[in-house]
């Protein structure tokens, strides 16, 4: 708007073309239920505000593109992947991630033993949390809703090339199959192979296809693949009740 | 467990059954809006709440712990909260939780949700 002059219907200078995306333009009962009940954590003395944003920032800050960075820096230079696959933290500090933020002592759930499982021709790894959902959060963000779930948990341990195939990945035979199982005081990435069709490209170009899936094992970095693969949650067979 | 020693998703919440029952979760919100966001904008701040939680109440009187967190939302989500998707199971389980432990009164919760809808509204 400009300063000075009377808005009419038309006088303004933005351009209907790009205004601001469509938003919610209600109040629903889950953001009043997010408030009411953080408030009353607050007020009983579960946590502080200050705390409360201290994570908060946390969780927005963190995302995947640090660990694709870290694995395709590991493809270009041997002496880096040497170090991330001895000292993976200290390899996370080298793309920007120092595993004990926010506190000193890292997140309540994300301890700092970290390790990043090489795949070879003949090895593919895969993380799992079978007891709840660890993962290596600080490095690659918060875990995708799947991951989560007692389907995916329980099914990966006992029956990995089928919840493979699922994601579409189908290893050939000769590939043994390693599920490493996360717990609370150690977190795990897979650190695939680098694809054929990639010679010449800068860590730029390969970070770009390493995505979220491939560092959790189900999926393989492709040229000309850059996002990971929807899948619909499904409820578990044989529920908890049963 | 609660107070009682009953698993969690053995005690009904009402207020949160409202809740569950008006569905106004996000993949419904978003859809009748237009909204591309795949989670909703409070998302982040229950991570942090979470989080806030795990740190400070392992290891006080309360004894609620991350595993404990962790397995009454599962048990919750798949019993109780079985037609939520996420992360609106994970919400409505832990106010679920702390509510059946006695750490937070039904009736005050009630209250302070017309509060702040209120307030929202203003």
């Amino acid at each position: 708007m400009r300063k000075g002059f009377p808005v009419t219907e038309h006088d303004h200078d933005h351009d209907h073309d790009r205004t601001v995306k469509p938003m919610v333009d209600e109040i629903t009962d889950f953001e009043v239920l997010e408030i009411a009940l953080r408030e009353l954590c607050i007020e009983k003395g579960l946590f502080t505000a200050a705390e409360h944003r201290l994570f908060t920032e946390f969780a927005e800050q963190i995302g995947p593109t640090p660990a694709a960075r870290l694995v395709a820096r590991a493809w270009l230079d041997p002496d880096f992947k040497r170090l991330a696959l001895t000292d993976a933290l200290t390899a996370s500090k080298e793309v920007g991630v120092d595993w004990l933020e926010p506190t000193g002592f890292g997140t309540p759930s994300d301890f700092v033993a970290f390790k990043i499982l090489e795949n070879t021709p003949t090895v593919h790894n895969v993380i799992v949390c079978a007891l709840c959902s660890c993962y290596p959060r600080p490095i690659l963000g918060n875990s995708p809703e799947w991951y989560r779930t007692p389907n995916y948990r329980r099914r990966i341990v006992r029956w990995p090339r089928q919840v493979l195939s699922e994601f579409g990945l189908a290893l050939p035979d000769n590939v043994e199959v390693r599920v490493q199982d996360s717990n609370q005081k150690h977190r795990f990435m897979v650190m695939p192979l680098r694809p054929r069709g990639t010679d010449g490209w800068t860590e730029d170009q390969l970070t770009e296809i390493i995505t979220r899936d491939c560092l959790i094992g189900v999926a393989l970095p492709t040229p000309g693949v850059t996002t990971n693969i929807i899948t619909k949650t499904r409820p578990a067979v044989r529920p908890i009740a049963n | 467990m609660n107070t009682a020693g009953e698993p969690p998703e053995s005690v009904t919440v009402d207020t949160l059954e409202q809740i569950v029952h008006r569905n106004q979760t996000w993949p419904v919100m978003a859809g009748k809006y237009g909204v591309e966001n795949p989670v909703p904008p409070w998302k982040t701040s229950l991570d942090g709440m979470c989080d806030a939680i795990d740190r400070s109440c392992t290891g006080d009187d309360l004894g609620f712990t991350f595993k404990d967190r962790r397995d009454e939302e599962d048990a919750l989500s798949a019993t109780r909260y079985a037609d939520l998707p996420y992360p609106e199971n994970q919400l409505v389980a832990l106010a679920h939780s702390l509510v059946a432990r006695g750490v937070i009164d039904e009736a005050e919760l009630r209250r302070r949700l017309d509060a702040v809808r209120a307030r929202l509204e203003a």
